[in-house]
């Protein structure tokens, strides 16, 4: 058992999918997320794949109720995320690598926490071991490295054992071991029957870590696909990214020469 | 159990506030500052002629309040705008996303934790003024007195309420620099703009903060003209809640 808590047995798999709506955000007169229907299915990885800008972040800050859409709504298991009656132990959320006071210790933080959803102490230690923060508990977070934050916030993720995983971006500033670490941790999660929600701009990662795949430009639903049918069409699995994202790149650079 | 509630939310809000060095360092301020402004007031009256009565003592041993406001002040905006500063927030209001239960749990913990301190700060503040007289002519003020108890518990409370207001002002400007800042003037700018009236300056000033503490609330005897303690201790606490109901509504529609 990966995640190292018990494993899910009592939560029938329909209450832990994510439903996507017809989701909207509108940021002045841009549109950040533009009619986003989709569902996410739990036992499997699902990659959540777009250029940068391309709404990812904006679309798990609407499923944690810290945005509120313009339109259309975010379920889990049928229930928007305010009205869930224990949300850590429901969903668990890596938004961000500083979502956290630097002054207070990891221990600190993860107990915090747990407190406000009656998680017992025994589990902020479990998180911390599973992350491999046990030795670092006590340090003050903002002395961490950039792969230590990411390390905490998966802790915070993990602390409710909860049925649904929200990653945004969870190997930013890992290195190659914590990558390998972090990808593993995911796909013995999904093989729980727990959801996994993860974005990523990068391809080739998600290549390796999801099976299921989300794809948006500016906002908008591109394509719901596997890794496998993507990759079927195109040489490579880049080209096959590219070809479906090229009319919905924001920003982009051109060859030095 | 259905779901977590405001005992969850103040549980987490205790150790949080309790998990920060800034909240240890601005309690034992307050704390030292006042007993260092009482026991300054009794050594300079020491050798003053005429001697000094009680309530003189009192009332000038009880001048700390001045900073150990700001510091308790200080507290209570960290409280909010340290979360917002850090990105905190986003954890907190994943973990409770009903936000104004987060709000009330603060208010409850950090005035808690405040209204302790501030009344530590002034028996501090009193007993050390006390101390440094004795051996003196000057009559010691006995807690046994209402009007030295009441003086001392009520400029307690009024710590505890400055803790208050800044919570509030700290879920409405949400930057701690800027909402520091605007406590600090709320508290200094209208004593100058009441001293602008001359004459009739008294009917402004019984409303001012900085003055109701001066001259009603840590004195024996309120100067003529301005509210009894009791009433200018509710004033503090009407401030307290309006700025927290302010900050309550803005809290619930913001992007965290």
């Amino acid at each position: 058992m990966v995640s190292g808590f018990r494993p899910p047995t009592a939560l029938p798999s329909v209450d832990r999918v994510i439903e996507l709506r017809e989701l909207t955000k509108r940021d002045g007169d841009r549109v950040a997320v533009d009619g986003l229907s989709v569902q996410v299915q739990p036992g499997v990885v699902t990659g959540f794949l777009g250029p940068n800008g391309s709404g990812k972040s904006t679309t798990m800050r609407m499923i944690l109720g810290l945005d509120a859409p313009d339109h259309g709504e975010a379920l889990i298991g049928g229930v928007r995320y305010p009205d869930l009656n224990w949300p850590l132990k429901t969903v668990g959320a890596l938004l961000d690598a500083g979502a956290f006071h630097p002054g207070r210790s990891a221990r600190a933080h993860l107990t915090a926490l747990a407190a406000s959803n009656d998680i017992p102490g025994s589990r902020v230690e479990q998180a911390l071991r599973i992350v491999g923060l046990s030795d670092a508990a006590t340090r003050r977070a903002g002395t961490y490295s950039l792969g230590m934050r990411q390390r905490l916030g998966v802790a915070v993720a993990l602390l409710g054992d909860p049925g649904v995983l929200l990653l945004d971006e969870p190997v930013n500033g890992l290195d190659p071991e914590g990558i390998r670490w972090i990808r593993d941790l995911l796909r013995g999660l999904a093989a729980e029957g727990r959801t996994v929600f993860v974005s990523s701009h990068l391809i080739a990662e998600m290549a390796l870590t999801a099976d299921r795949l989300v794809v948006i430009g500016r906002g908008r639903l591109l394509a719901e696909t596997t890794v496998a049918e993507l990759a079927a069409g195109d040489d490579s699995l880049e080209d096959a990214f590219f070809r479906l994202t090229s009319q919905a790149t924001d920003y982009r650079g051109v060859g030095a020469s | 159990m259905n779901g977590y509630g405001f005992r969850h939310a103040a549980r987490m809000e205790r150790i949080k506030l309790s998990s920060v060095r800034s909240t240890w360092w601005l309690a034992i301020a307050a704390v030292v500052s006042m007993a260092a402004a009482g026991a300054g007031v009794g050594l300079g009256y020491r050798s003053h002629t005429p001697v000094a009565t009680a309530a003189q003592i009192l009332n000038n041993s009880l001048g700390g309040a001045i900073v150990a406001q700001l510091l308790l002040g200080a507290l209570g905006v960290l409280t909010v705008t340290g979360e917002y500063g850090t990105g905190m927030i986003r954890s907190t209001f994943a973990a409770v996303p009903r936000r104004r239960i987060v709000l009330a749990a603060k208010v409850a913990v950090c005035g808690g934790a405040a209204l302790t301190v501030g009344l530590v700060a002034s028996f501090a503040g009193y007993l050390s003024g006390q101390l440094a007289i004795r051996g003196t002519a000057i009559p010691a003020a006995s807690l046994g007195d209402p009007a030295i108890l009441r003086a001392v518990v009520l400029t307690g409370v009024y710590l505890g309420v400055t803790a208050l207001i800044g919570v509030g002002i700290g879920a409405i400007v949400r930057h701690s620099g800027a909402a520091i800042g605007t406590l600090f003037g709320l508290m200094f700018v209208p004593m100058i703009v009441a001293g602008l009236f001359g004459e009739s300056g008294i009917q402004v000033g019984r409303f001012v903060p900085l003055l109701m503490l001066l001259n009603s609330i840590a004195v024996t005897s309120p100067v003529p003209g301005l509210f009894s303690s009791w009433i200018s201790a509710l004033l503090m606490c009407g401030y307290a809640a309006v700025a927290i109901l302010c900050g309550g509504v803005l809290l619930r529609h913001r992007a965290a």
